[in-house]
């Protein structure tokens, strides 16, 4: 009740203000995050700073387009989507044959049963540094054309793609079509570094899925996940999780996961600090940490004995501990809560 | 004496021994629950006759008699011979008119009311849980438990109050849930072991428990009521909350032709936390109210009997705690169930009786919301948190009983079975009807051969209903004190509504019912020796050795829809087996009565069929001793029941890269003890008191590994750890 309050007061304060100068940080808020359901249909990104919160449709996109200095492509993980690499460079060659091929062998199903899976999908916890779509080499010649399942977890299923990407100067030239397609689309996209990525749709091309890099600093979302899986390729099982949370690694976010045991959320302040480690480059820190349970005898549950600490671009520092899964008992609506430890520039 | 008394010729009869002497309190049955008690010194008096003349004299520690009146005779004497087994027991189930266990053509296994008083029960499964052959797995998310019955799994079982089948299968072990049945109901209750599908039809495959109710027939009232107070685990409190609890009071009465009962009964279990520390219990609470009534009407030829049963039950499965918003799940039964039994004899040669049951059945899961911070506590509204599945199922079954002579009878019968089921999950359907007939018959070539054959054939509404169901059962009495039955049947489970029309869909679940399903079938071998030689002095002893073989086709199971890999759906694939001998051997000396029971028993081993370097069958004993000890100087019993479970062995296929190979998983053996103490206090109060779970058998351990989210753990709930109870039965009858 008191983080209502004092998140109300803040912003009574500011709207006060007739002219503020600088929108000092937020010092603490709830979000009650809007996941659409219990079918978990958005992805949620929020401003700590802002207590801002966007949620996209998790169906909007296909692909992302790195706006870095690389040139890598992202597939659709809050969908479950998965790519196969064929061996033509033609996007017209590809047809019946790899369909088949790949339909017979179930690799592009995220399930736990295709042991294979981790192969198919980008790196859960950091996709640029290991995508499944190969970085789009400058000798366009290499690049290949991919057999592409735009996902069906926790979606309805569409039609097999298959995309070819090639460079186009500093931007990208995407070609598409219908995997079983004698003809194909072309669509040229051009890098914007206020974003993270460029998102695309096949049908509506270039999309509003992130909000700009530094307006998000968490983000709630169902998407592909691994775990440990002996039997599996490399050991790692790739799967759907309905529950992730990720930390903006691409946008300038850091986080750390601190037990209640070692320091109390209450107790936690600035001076406590100096012995975290933050973590940039794996954007599952909060991943699935935060809820235990879920299994044929665990109902699925918030931890309480874990908190996060999350530093945004503005090298402000949050301390961030979740509340519950539901709201009024619906899956897909999770809360949090958070309070500014110490202002940054 | 008055002319009216005069013209009703008064009939007087007596009831000795085999050796002359008085029979005290011996039960008369005139006819289907009608009855008197006789006097002190064996006698009785009857106003009038039923049709045929027919008695059954029933007393403690006799073979029961079949007989009649001897004809144009007043006075009669009847002798009944000392029984030779002091579990000789009256039996109904699969014949038309109660029969002494020893003479039915089926291997009956009876529990009886004294062993079933002595149990001390909570729950039924408190009563069944040191039987040889049955073994239960707790399903602790809803508060369930599973049964197998000589390795088949529950759903294969068919459950009967009364001869009427229970409706209401549940979750997806798609079972009878035993447990909502209020156990001070029961007067005692019969196992067949093996299938009984030509008579009780659809999923009679492994075999049959008929609960078999209290009825006041020889009273002109009664009443009862127990209360008993028994703790969970270690956590107790007096009379409501931690514990268990229960309270039940009956009475009966008798005016003219009618009879009447009234019975009410309580349970309240509340829960045990196991490893948890906060709000959530590993074994769920539980509240079961149950209610009953019961009318009886009987002249002449014709008797009639109505009840009607009511169980409410809920339970509370607690969510996790929450820093905001927690969530509570109840899951709510309420169940009417009507039933209509009777008995016409039409003739001396002819009668007919019947077993009618309707059921409702409701079964309401509510999710409730808890706020932390705002005390709020409201249900929820998301979609799915407040869900409803409900079955109604209309059962009737007529059977006639034809005497064609004394060697030969004939019993056809009808047996039509509606049901309808709806709710969440389950996709708009039609209901299912069944009709069907069946003939079975008894011939008596000489005084050591029974034959019983029977055929059935069935309509379905939903599902192809096999052909003709066949069935054999033998008895041949080697010896004066050896019988052996042998019997073959055809059995089969009809898919359940909802395995057709199962519809669950959802981020994480494609699972769609096949309205296509077949029953599954199966082949029954089974046969038993059955020794019961005379008392030697104080002794008796009994002996029953048993063997089954079951081979069961087209079983229903879970596979990928090859039209959409994505969705999982049902379908009649695989095969599975069972066979196995039991061996139960019963010493009674003076007060002390023991029952030793052992069973080997073969499961199949379906990775086999893949797999070959693995057995076919993987095997499991079980070993039993149940005693009871009566101490009757100072009206005082002590009883130890006890039971070893042995080892289950199991295969389970290892993927790596191409190989596949199957690795043995074992779940662990344990032992289960309960030991109760009882003593009469004063006339008719009785005292018990005792433990139960004496070796304080919480879980076991399984080496199973989960290849996926829903793969059972590496442990199995049992108990809830050592037990204590102390219950006050008191018992008045005028």
């Amino acid at each position: 009740m008191t983080a209502l309050l004092a998140a109300a007061s803040v912003f009574s304060s500011c709207s006060d203000d007739p002219d503020p100068v600088v929108v000092p940080p937020n010092e603490s808020g709830l979000i009650e995050v809007n996941g659409g359901g219990a079918t978990y249909p958005n992805s949620v990104f929020v401003s700590l700073r802002s207590g801002v919160q966007t949620s996209v449709a998790r169906t909007t996109w296909d692909l992302a387009f790195s706006t870095g200095s690389d040139f890598k492509v992202l597939i659709n993980g809050t969908t479950g989507a998965m790519a196969t690499a064929t061996t033509e460079t033609d996007i017209n060659a590809v047809g019946a044959a790899e369909i088949a091929a790949a339909e017979a062998s179930g690799e592009l199903v995220l399930s736990f049963t295709n042991l294979a899976g981790i192969e198919h999908v980008d790196d859960p916890a950091n996709p640029l540094s290991k995508p499944v779509i190969a970085a789009v080499s400058a000798t366009e010649a290499s690049n290949m054309v991919y057999l592409l399942s735009r996902g069906a977890s926790g979606v309805d299923a569409k039609p097999w793609k298959k995309i070819r990407v090639i460079r186009n100067g500093q931007g990208y030239t995407l070609q598409h079509a219908d995997a079983d397609a004698t003809t194909f689309s072309s669509l040229n996209i051009s890098k914007n570094t206020d974003d993270n990525f460029v998102y695309v749709s096949f049908e509506n091309g270039v999309v509003d899925v992130e909000p700009a890099k530094e307006e998000w600093d968490i983000a709630w979302t169902a998407g592909t996940s691994s775990t440990p899986y002996p039997q599996a390729s490399n050991g790692t099982l790739a799967y759907f999780y309905q529950d992730l949370v990720y930390h903006n690694i691409y946008g300038g976010s850091s986080a750390v996961q601190v037990a209640e045991a070692t320091i109390p959320y209450d107790d936690f302040d600035e001076t406590d600090l100096p012995t975290l480690t933050f973590n940039s480059d794996n954007r599952l820190t909060i991943g699935s940490n935060w809820r235990g349970g879920g299994g044929p005898t665990s109902a699925p549950a918030v931890k309480t004995d874990v908190y996060y600490v999350v530093k945004d671009a503005n090298a402000n520092v949050y301390k961030v501990r979740f509340l519950s899964l539901t709201k009024d008992g619906e899956r897909g609506k999770p809360s949090f809560e958070y309070e500014l430890v110490e202002a940054g520039n | 004496m008055s002319s009216e008394g005069f013209a009703q010729a008064v009939l007087r009869g007596k009831v000795v021994s085999e050796s002359g002497e008085a029979i005290a309190h011996a039960t008369v049955w005139l006819a289907d629950a009608k009855g008197k008690v006789a006097d002190e010194s064996g006698r009785f008096e009857l106003a009038e006759l039923p049709k045929g003349a027919k008695l059954k004299i029933s007393a403690v520690g006799f073979e029961t008699l079949l007989t009649e009146w001897p004809a144009g005779q007043s006075e009669g004497v009847f002798a009944l011979s000392q029984s030779t087994s002091d579990l000789e027991q009256v039996v109904v189930t699969g014949s038309f008119e109660p029969q002494t266990a020893r003479s039915s053509v089926y291997q009956v296994r009876t529990i009886g009311e004294t062993e079933i008083s002595k149990r001390a029960p909570m729950i039924l499964q408190d009563v069944l849980n040191t039987q040889v052959g049955i073994r239960f797995s707790q399903d602790n998310a809803v508060g369930a438990s599973n049964m197998e019955l000589l390795g088949m799994s529950g759903q294969n079982v068919k459950i009967l109050i009364d001869g009427v089948p229970m409706v209401g299968r549940q979750g997806t072990s798609n079972e009878i849930n035993i447990n909502q049945i209020d156990v001070n109901q029961i007067e005692h209750v019969e196992i067949v072991e093996g299938p009984m599908s030509v008579v009780y039809g659809a999923d009679a495959l492994a075999g049959v428990i008929n609960i078999i109710t209290k009825k006041s027939a020889d009273n002109t009232w009664g009443l009862s009521a127990r209360v008993q107070e028994e703790s969970v685990g270690s956590s107790y409190s007096p009379f409501t909350g931690d514990g268990n609890h229960q309270r039940g009071i009956s009475g009966t009465g008798k005016v003219n032709n009618w009879d009447f009962g009234l019975g009410y009964s309580q349970n309240r279990f509340g829960g045990w936390k196991g490893d948890y520390t906060g709000r959530q219990y590993q074994w769920l609470p539980r509240n079961q109210d149950f209610a009953n009534v019961r009318i009886g009407w009987g002249k002449d030829a014709i008797s009639l009997d109505y009840q009607l049963d009511f169980l409410h039950e809920t339970i509370f499965s607690y969510g996790p705690e929450t820093r905001l918003e927690m969530l509570d799940q109840h899951f709510v039964t309420d169940r009417w169930m009507h039933r209509l039994l009777g008995q016409w004899d039409l003739s001396s040669k002819f009668a007919l009786n019947w077993q009618g049951g309707l059921t409702s059945y409701t079964r309401d899961s509510e999710t409730w919301v808890s706020n932390v911070r705002t005390g709020e506590h409201y249900p929820s509204s998301a979609p799915g948190a407040q869900a409803t599945i409900k079955y109604e199922g209309f059962s009737w079954r007529t059977i006639g009983n034809w005497t064609l002579g004394p060697k030969l009878k004939i019993q056809p019968g009808v047996d039509l079975n509606l049901e309808n089921g709806s709710g969440e999950r389950i996709t708009d359907n039609e209901g299912m009807q069944d009709y069907a007939v069946f003939l079975t018959g008894e011939w008596t070539p000489n005084s050591w051969i029974q034959i019983r054959p029977g055929l059935r054939k069935a309509y379905n509404s939903l599902y192809d209903a096999p052909g003709v169901i066949p069935s054999l059962n033998t008895k041949f009495r080697l010896a004066k004190s050896l019988d052996l039955r042998l019997a073959y049947a055809k059995g089969f489970r009809a898919p359940s509504i909802r395995e057709l029309y199962f519809d669950f869909f959802d981020a994480s679940h494609s699972i769609q019912g096949n309205p296509n399903l077949k029953a599954e079938t199966s082949d029954s071998f089974n046969g038993s020796f059955n020794w019961s030689p005379k008392a030697k002095g104080e002794l008796k002893t009994s002996s029953v050795l048993g063997f089954f073989y079951n081979d069961v086709e087209d079983r229903i199971a879970y596979g990928q829809d090859p039209e959409n890999i994505q969705i999982t759906t049902l379908f009649n694939v695989e095969n599975y087996k069972t066979t196995g001998g039991t061996l139960s051997q019963t010493f009674r000396y003076k007060g002390l009565e023991t029952n030793l029971g052992f069973s080997y028993i073969g499961r199949y081993n379906l990775i086999s069929e893949e797999i070959e370097d693995t057995p076919q069958m993987v095997w499991t004993p079980e070993v039993t001793a149940n005693t009871i000890y009566e101490i009757e100087k100072w009206d005082a019993s002590v009883s130890l029941f006890y039971k070893y479970t042995g080892e289950l062995p199991a295969y389970q296929t290892v993927v790596d890269g191409e190989n596949v190979t199957a690795q043995e998983v074992r779940t662990d053996a344990y032992h289960w003890m309960d030991l109760t103490l009882g003593k009469e206090l004063i006339p008719n109060l009785n005292l018990n008191l005792g433990i139960k779970n004496l070796l304080n058998v919480t879980q076991i351990n399984s080496t199973a590994t989960g290849g996926d989210a829903h793969g059972g753990g590496s442990s199995r709930p049992i108990g809830y750890g050592r037990s204590y109870f102390l219950g006050l039965t008191y018992q008045l009858n005028k």
